[in-house]
């Protein structure tokens, strides 16, 4: 592989751990706290899922740079992460949290099953593997946000609430990445307009059905992914905390 | 869309019945709570599908279920309403007082206009009752499925979570080792 | 079962069944207060899981590697899961979960006194699994023999589903104990705050202990508290000096003649305290319930008025 390439796709890579681990994170903390029982399961399922992706995708990044998961998730401070602001945005209310996991899980499964195409082999068998589960992260999230928007006054208004907020944030997930046009030409990615064009002919419809509004911007709230929210600094804090207590040591 | 005066509740009850291999028989492994059948499929995946194996869920309404214990039956004083449309039900059985983790398991199907018509020639078709400690009969009508495309989404990526075995963590050799060397 | 009999003859019957070794079912007569020892004891057992997810949980978004986050994660899934098998088991006696809800939530109900003790570093984790687990691990292996048939169902799922969350615990402390100073130091400080509230999970002591009997007489328990505290002590004392930590006892020692760890007297003033609700953390608990609930509630109203949609009713 070319070194033009290799960096490019090494970003990309980064990119994909880094949304996911901090989705991962975000999901974790309703353990425990979530509106039944039955949910605080769900979303530890899905913290897992999406801290499996997360993993998977460092992985990926390891067998081409040489670099440690641990020390990229663990050692590196705010300004080197290479995440979209959405995922580092508090969870707010269950419709906040799962609007959040409705437009990003649509958009995963979109690249997903485009990546299954991918020339980089070990890309597209990654993504095949990674796609069967995010299957059900879209029917979960969908049926959530469905029930949200047509059940009460009161989770409509929340709903549409966390889908105005959200709206320029998800838009962030489809602003390519500087290097991303050559790994488009050579077929290791799918294109991000593309990409766009999907996701809009997905969500468009659906949340017109549950009854919610979309706003009208097609702006993202950023267009690198080293903009960060003042939330970052604090989650990775938090996140980073006993690693560095003795960085030295095994886990 | 009133929201006064509605009562706060946990959701009704669904119980849970698994298929672990394609042509096994379905079980009932438990219950979960859930507003609507779709979302009692979710929930179910996710309480009893942590671990593998699981080929099949069916989810049924507690209600929609008739359930009798043999001495229930021995005490049986039940009106005969024989008069519905004909309807599928499916028969289960507990017929061992062995420890497990399942309940009942399903025994065969039977057409009948009424669950107490259902369970009395499920009681001639599949045994006397004194070989059988519960008997439940589950309308056809009331049952959510999932189905063979669900299988890849729902139930295959448990098999890949293998830090939930506990062969995945080395305690025994660890532990022998420390004991030894602390002996010399 | 014949409703012509008297109730000492039902009664006879029943404990007759039991001596069989059937299983009870939802649906077969019981004594009332078999029912109320039940409805009793799983229900704080459910209650113990669902508060057990907080101490425990608080670790997750700090847990210092990507592969103890996921166990975590998991594990703390378990209980609640756990917390959801047994809530059912109850329910099939009768009582609803709001109604055991409610009961939590207003301060009523009792959980494990354990989870009202603070987690205060990483290694806690790792103790909660080895220690507090493999206390409730002796206890859940009796109950799974229990005669009724939806505990005893509920319980054989969690001791399959618990022996994970043990090894990873244990894995966790014989790793630190012969890990770095800070490590080491760690993991002794979270053995000295943990070794005398594990001990006190297996509950009073039989002379003091007044449902034991007829807990026994029913078959909802095999062995007595002191024997299960005893069995426990014998076996975490010769791990955990096999790697060298030490246990905040200066009292402790073998008994040659009954094979025994004798330890020394436990605080049962700390033990009611905090059973009262007077615990390092019981309000702090209590309060993060109450608030999930309440952020919770309409949540659950949104999802019932969805379903109740006219165009989902005519479906």
């Amino acid at each position: 592989m070319e070194l033009q390439t290799k960096h490019a796709l090494a970003a990309q890579l980064l990119a994909m751990a880094d949304d996911e681990i901090l989705l991962a994170h975000r999901d974790s903390e309703w353990t425990g706290h979530a509106p039944i029982l039955e949910e605080d399961i769900a979303l530890a399922n899905l913290a897992q899922d999406e801290l499996g992706h997360a993993s998977v995708w460092y992985g990926l990044l390891h067998e081409l740079t040489g670099e440690d998961a641990n020390q990229l998730v663990f050692f590196r401070d705010p300004t080197a992460y290479y995440n979209i602001q959405m995922v580092e945005l508090p969870n707010g209310d269950w419709a906040f949290t799962l609007m959040r996991q409705y437009l990003f899980d649509v958009a995963e499964m979109l690249r997903l099953t485009a990546l299954t195409e991918s020339n980089y082999q070990p890309l597209a068998n990654a993504a095949a593997k990674v796609r069967r589960e995010e299957l059900y992260h879209v029917r979960h999230s969908s049926a959530w946000v469905r029930r949200l928007g047509l059940g009460t006054d009161e989770s409509h208004r929340r709903t549409q609430k966390a889908l105005t907020t959200l709206w320029p944030f998800a838009l962030q997930m489809f602003v390519p990445l500087p290097e991303e046009p050559a790994l488009v030409a050579s077929h290791i990615l799918p294109d991000a307009d593309q990409l766009k064009q999907q996701w809009l002919d997905v969500v468009l419809p659906f949340l017109h059905q549950a009854g919610l509004q979309v706003p009208d911007t097609l702006e993202p709230i950023a267009t690198s992914r080293q903009q960060h929210s003042k939330y970052l600094a604090p989650l990775l804090q938090e996140m980073q905390e006993v690693a560095r207590q003795d960085p030295g040591a095994e886990w | 869309m009133n929201e006064i005066g509605r009562r706060d509740t946990q959701w009704p009850l669904y119980e849970v019945f698994m298929q672990e291999k394609a042509e096994r028989p379905f079980q009932s492994v438990g219950a979960v709570h859930a507003a609507d059948a779709e979302m009692a499929i979710l929930n179910a995946r996710t309480v009893f599908v942590r671990r593998p194996a699981c080929h099949t869920l069916w989810v049924v309404p507690h209600s929609a279920i008739l359930m009798r214990t043999s001495e229930e039956l021995a005490d049986d004083e039940e009106d005969d309403a024989d008069t519905g449309e004909p309807q599928r039900y499916q028969i289960f059985q507990k017929t061992s007082q062995r420890r497990a983790m399942v309940y009942v398991g399903h025994v065969g199907e039977i057409t009948a206009v009424s669950p107490q018509h259902a369970l009395r020639q499920a009681i001639d078709t599949f045994g006397s009752s004194e070989d059988v400690f519960v008997w439940w009969v589950v309308p056809n009508a009331a049952i959510t499925s999932t189905d063979d495309d669900d299988i890849d989404s729902l139930f295959a990526p448990a098999y890949d979570k293998i830090y939930r075995q506990p062969s995945a963590y080395r305690t025994f050799t660890a532990i022998r080792k420390a004991k030894h060397s602390s002996n010399q | 079962m014949d409703k012509t009999l008297t109730h000492e003859e039902q009664l006879a019957e029943f404990e007759a069944r039991i001596a069989r070794g059937e299983k009870i079912e939802p649906g077969d007569w019981m004594p009332a207060e078999y029912r109320r020892q039940l409805i009793r004891m799983i229900s704080q057992h459910a209650h113990s899981e669902v508060v057990g997810m907080l101490p425990e949980g608080a670790w997750i978004t700090r847990a210092p590697n990507l592969r103890r986050k996921m166990v975590l994660i998991s594990k703390v899934q378990d209980e609640g899961g756990h917390g959801q098998y047994l809530y059912h088991a109850a329910e099939s006696l009768g009582i609803s979960r709001e109604e055991m809800l409610d009961a939590l939530l207003a301060g009523r109900a009792k959980y494990s006194s354990i989870f009202n003790y603070p987690t205060l570093n990483w290694a806690d984790i790792g103790v909660i699994g080895w220690l507090v687990d493999g206390a409730a691990i002796k206890n859940q292996t009796m109950l799974a023999q229990a005669s009724y048939g939806p505990y005893s169902r509920a319980m054989v799922r969690i001791c399959a589903e618990e022996t994970f969350h043990h090894k990873q615990g244990k894995e966790m402390v014989i790793q630190y104990a012969q890990g770095t100073p800070f490590q080491r130091q760690m993991v002794q400080d979270s053995i000295n705050r943990w070794w005398w509230p594990t001990l006190m999970m297996f509950g009073p002591h039989d002379s003091d202990s007044p449902n034991s009997a007829v807990l026994i007489k029913w078959g909802i328990k095999t062995k007595t508290n002191d024997e299960l505290r005893q069995e426990f002590i014998n076996e975490m004392v010769t791990d955990l000096t096999a790697v060298n930590l030490t246990l905040p006892d200066p009292d402790l020692h073998f008994d040659e003649a009954s094979g025994n760890w004798i330890t020394g007297p436990i605080d049962w003033d700390e033990f009611w305290r905090v059973v009262k609700g007077d615990g390092p953390c019981n309000a702090e608990r209590l309060a993060a319930r109450q608030e999930a609930h309440e952020n919770g509630r309409w949540v659950r109203a949104a999802m019932e008025a969805f379903a109740a949609r006219p165009e989902r009713v005519m479906a």
